[in-house]
């Protein structure tokens, strides 16, 4: 058992172990409070509340391994209840799009700059569901099984819908790299 | 062309190192021989290469991160819940489920790649990250009172590790090494580390109304259902009883069976087990 000091310094190297954790997420927080509201302000007020509830919720235990995963289960978890307290969910038909055989290589001749830029908009136009999973795994590097946990689906279901994404952000990145839909380099 | 549908689903999983061992090669084999999939492949992975060459995509407003840095720098409080449920032996059914499930674990090469459920898959994460020195232990001891204690209060529900009797000059056919708390979604699981032959053997044990089993080969016995599942190389079982689930990974080297001793080492559960 530990003494009351050495308990004490327990939880203080436990604080600042969470403090540490959580300050590197933020970034990647605000990422994906972007993909999911699409609104600079909301997402803001997202990542904020995020936080507010982990700490209120901290309480419970030490941190984990996964306790990146776990902030963004509560970023989502947030914006899934404050969508649906506002409005009736919308939900994204994913299963109308089309799927579109290889077009053009989607990054030729461009500097980072315009390629993020254009990344961002074919990020935009994806589908909530799309979207999600593509910024957890494309961007934010969580496994399948991480990005299952955080969004509620199995672990299949976010394969299927990553690589349709893909194809959608490389027929969107081809459009706007001068060669339309089905077209070639 | 059935076929070529199969593996053009799995592009995103091999392109992202989701697929493993024999489903791995299945694919490399299939692309080397399959133009098209090819060709697909390389499409997909042109995409990835962009968004990879285009990070960071957002950066953090200057004033969200000073809000953030205040509310972190608040102290944090540390009250504990009450536990709830009651005291827990893992159940002696799972030898015979043992039997069942060695056959099972069996998989063909030729069997479609499968992904693991998420119960299954962060078990058998949680696992090798411990093996690589990567999950560090929080409570280290070979007395299961102490792990006990240490997840009591921690984690939302009340898990009491058994132990068992060892005849003076005999072996101990396997080592409680310690515990720790592993994050599943947006509460802890209990992590428990074993070492059997000098293998490792973990437990991950959470809430029946958090998780329940699901996947893999299931193989129904004593009123309880046992999923088997291989992960990673890793065997995987996980079952749900007295409102707790389990998931007992171990790697190839340990039979199914034998990783169950570290629940049913009296001499009349390990009767149970010898000979298979």
């Amino acid at each position: 058992m530990l003494c009351c000091r050495g308990a004490q310094r327990l939880h203080h190297d436990l604080d600042e172990d969470f403090r540490a954790a959580a300050v590197a997420c933020l970034d990647g927080l605000y990422g994906f409070a972007l993909a999911l509201s699409r609104d600079r302000g909301a997402a803001e007020d997202l990542v904020q509340e995020t936080y507010v509830r982990a700490l209120a919720a901290r309480r419970r235990a030490s941190p984990g391994e996964n306790l990146r995963g776990w902030l963004f289960t509560i970023l989502r978890n947030i914006w899934k209840n404050e969508r649906r307290r506002r409005r009736p969910e919308a939900v994204d038909d994913v299963d109308s799009i089309a799927t579109a055989p290889g077009v053009a290589d989607p990054e030729t001749a461009l500097d980072r700059r315009e390629l993020r830029e254009r990344l961002s908009q074919a990020l935009d136009g994806l589908p909530g569901p799309f979207r999600e999973v593509v910024m957890l795994r494309c961007v934010l590097g969580f496994s399948y099984q991480e990005v299952a946990g955080i969004v509620g689906c199995p672990a299949g279901t976010v394969m299927s819908r990553l690589a349709r994404a893909r194809a959608q952000l490389r027929r969107s990145l081809d459009a706007t790299n001068g060669a339309g839909p089905g077209g070639s380099a | 062309m059935s076929g070529c549908d199969a593996f053009r689903r799995l592009v995103s999983a091999y392109l992202d190192g989701e697929l493993v061992d024999e489903d791995r090669a299945a694919f490399e084999a299939h692309v080397r021989e399959c133009e098209a999939c090819r060709s697909s492949l390389e499409d997909e992975r042109r995409v990835v290469q962009a968004v990879q060459r285009s990070l960071p995509l957002h950066q953090t407003p200057a004033g969200l991160r000073d809000r953030v840095d205040r509310l972190l720098a608040a102290p944090l409080e540390r009250a504990r819940p009450a536990g709830w449920g009651t005291p827990l032996v893992v159940a002696a059914s799972l030898v015979a489920l043992a039997l069942a499930g060695v056959a099972l674990l069996q998989r063909s090469s030729a069997a479609p790649p499968r992904v693991a459920s998420a119960f299954a898959a962060v078990a058998a994460d949680s696992h090798l990250r411990h093996a690589r020195g990567q999950l560090p232990l929080e409570v280290r001891s070979e007395a299961p009172a102490e792990v006990s204690a240490f997840f009591a209060g921690r984690v939302p529900f009340h898990l009491t590790l058994p132990d068992y009797p060892v005849d003076p000059g005999a072996r101990k056919p396997y080592h409680l090494v310690g515990g720790r708390l592993v994050a599943f979604q947006d509460d802890y699981m209990a992590f428990v580390a074993y070492r059997m032959d000098d293998r490792p053997i973990s437990l991950l044990v959470t809430s029946e109304d958090r998780v329940r089993p699901a996947g893999g080969s299931e193989v129904a016995s004593g009123g309880l259902t046992f999923h088997f599942e291989s992960v990673s190389g890793l065997k995987v079982i996980t079952w749900s009883d007295k409102g707790l689930t389990y998931a007992l990974v171990s790697d190839l080297a340990v039979t199914g069976s034998r990783s169950c001793i570290v629940c049913h080492g009296s001499d009349e559960e390990r009767r149970k087990i010898e000979g298979l």
